[in-house]
């Protein structure tokens, strides 16, 4: 197993808003084609540690580094910044996220979201992209949509465009923030089926979720997080039929 | 003239409100503080005395400037430049809420997902937020405009022949102060249906994505 490059590892993340911390303290490390599922109840910090990993959310201690590239940050005010802005650009750039909220660019078409990076920050040849992109609609299921604007499609088809857009980028490691938790639930089916595919097709991803069947399924490993730390890291196996803490036992008996 | 002085001092006025809508939702506090002095100062002096202002004063401005050179003769600006810069500054200090208020409009997960995409900063302004904010502003900039086209009248003041000023040069030749005033007005009448009937059709161009169902129709008609 040791021998498997490690994709992503970040040690160490605090983060407080104010006097409320809201991680203490989360080192964890993802291997190339590791599945991770992120669970916890609400406000056990989930969402904000995928938000640090990118960058998206200033952490006030620790460190991120992906394919062994270690982010650049130095402290100002207490948080953490980014010194390189190029080189934060080129990590957000290997890390694929999926808003819970999808977050399409509601002026552009289904085609224009996805080609938008590619072509502006790889700087890629745009005939290349737009086939490359099409490729991606047909295997999310949305061929058909490609001229579409995004008011146009449902939160399951909205989603699932975001979800090409991030793999138009072809990144090394992709979070997922809840990416069903907004969608109707007989939507939420075709959005996990995407996943399911993405994460046989050997793909690293770390998924912040409360579908917990998926997270049985599809995980190589599910962590449990509550109030800010780690409180169980394992194989789904283990969590789930035999967590160590209480906490964790008492929040999947509820949540399942 | 009028029609010149409108469109330059309206491009003077919107770059002049994109840099003071930046300005003032920087994070950065004294940038705020400008752009509120900005707003605040503009807003709180009749047109008129900002168009006087500009005009005697940028004069003054210049022949300073010039006597460091050794250049002592009276200089006057231009009043078709001082009009523009006067009325570009109004429109640019009422311009930046307008903008602030469309910039605040856009959701933070449109920034957010382009910036997790490594977008670099101009891209993500001018590519995803402007565009956005831009349909957002339209209908309160065209009330700028408007504003600003009837508002040249006051350049009249420091002798740019515009409209109004053509018009009393009419009226004291003729002495029918009533049919040429009138006939001005009907002319900005006609510029001014002219400019909303404009601007209706770029909001319409800016608005395309928010029909679904036609713009859906229509995609299906082509297939």
């Amino acid at each position: 197993m040791s021998q498997v490059p490690v994709a992503l590892e970040v040690s160490n993340i605090h983060k407080r808003y104010g006097d409320l911390k809201v991680l203490r303290g989360i080192s964890l490390q993802a291997r190339d084609g590791d599945v991770l599922s992120i669970i916890g109840s609400s406000g056990s910090g989930k969402s904000t540690l995928l938000r640090c990993i990118n960058l998206l959310e200033k952490p006030n201690k620790g460190s991120i580094s992906v394919n062994g590239e270690v982010l650049k940050l130095k402290k100002k005010k207490g948080v953490l910044c980014p010194t390189d802005q190029k080189q934060l650009a080129k990590i957000r750039s290997r890390l694929g996220f999926v808003f819970q909220g999808f977050n399409l660019w509601q002026h552009k078409t289904v085609l224009e979201n996805i080609m938008e990076a590619p072509v502006s920050v790889l700087k890629k040849n745009k005939r290349e992209v737009e086939g490359f992109s099409e490729s991606l609609l047909e295997k999310v299921g949305l061929a058909d949509r490609r001229d579409y604007f995004p008011s146009q499609l449902s939160g399951g088809q909205q989603q699932r465009v975001a979800i090409a857009r991030v793999l138009a980028m072809e990144p090394q490691v992709m979070l997922f923030d809840e990416p069903t938790s907004a969608l109707d639930p007989e939507l939420v089916g075709d959005v996990l089926g995407v996943m399911r595919s993405l994460a046989e097709e050997g793909r690293t991803m770390l998924i912040v979720t409360h579908e917990m069947k998926f997270a049985r399924e599809v995980s190589d490993r599910v962590i449990f997080l509550h109030n800010g730390r780690i409180e169980e890291d394992g194989k789904p196996e283990e969590i789930f039929k035999k967590a160590k803490s209480k906490r964790c036992r008492k929040f999947l008996a509820t949540a399942v | 003239m009028t029609v010149r002085v409108t469109l330059a001092a309206t491009f003077l006025g919107i770059a002049l409100g994109l840099l003071g809508a930046t300005a003032r939702l920087s994070s950065f506090l004294p940038f705020r503080a400008i752009g509120g002095a900005y707003v605040g100062v503009i807003r709180g002096i009749p047109e008129l005395l900002i168009v006087f202002l500009i005009y005697f004063g940028s004069s003054r401005l210049l022949m300073a400037i010039a006597s460091w050179f050794g250049y002592h003769d009276y200089i006057e600006l231009n009043p078709f430049i001082a009009g523009v810069i006067a009325l570009g500054l109004t429109f640019g200090g009422y311009a930046t809420e307008v903008f602030r208020g469309a910039f605040l409009a856009i959701h933070k997960g449109q920034t957010e997902a382009a910036q997790a995409l490594g977008l670099s900063r101009f891209r993500v302004f001018f590519g995803i937020v402007l565009p956005q904010a831009w349909r957002i502003a339209l209908p309160g900039l065209g009330n700028l405009i408007l504003i600003l086209m009837k508002d040249t009248a006051l350049i009249s003041v420091i002798g740019l022949e515009e409209l109004t000023r053509k018009t009393s040069m009419v009226v004291n030749a003729t002495r029918e102060p009533f049919t040429w005033y009138l006939t001005a007005a009907v002319m900005y009448l006609g510029l001014t249906v002219i400019t909303t009937t404009l601007l209706r059709y770029m909001e319409e161009q800016s608005r395309k994505h928010e029909h679904p169902t036609d713009a859906a129709s229509s995609h299906l008609v082509k297939e």
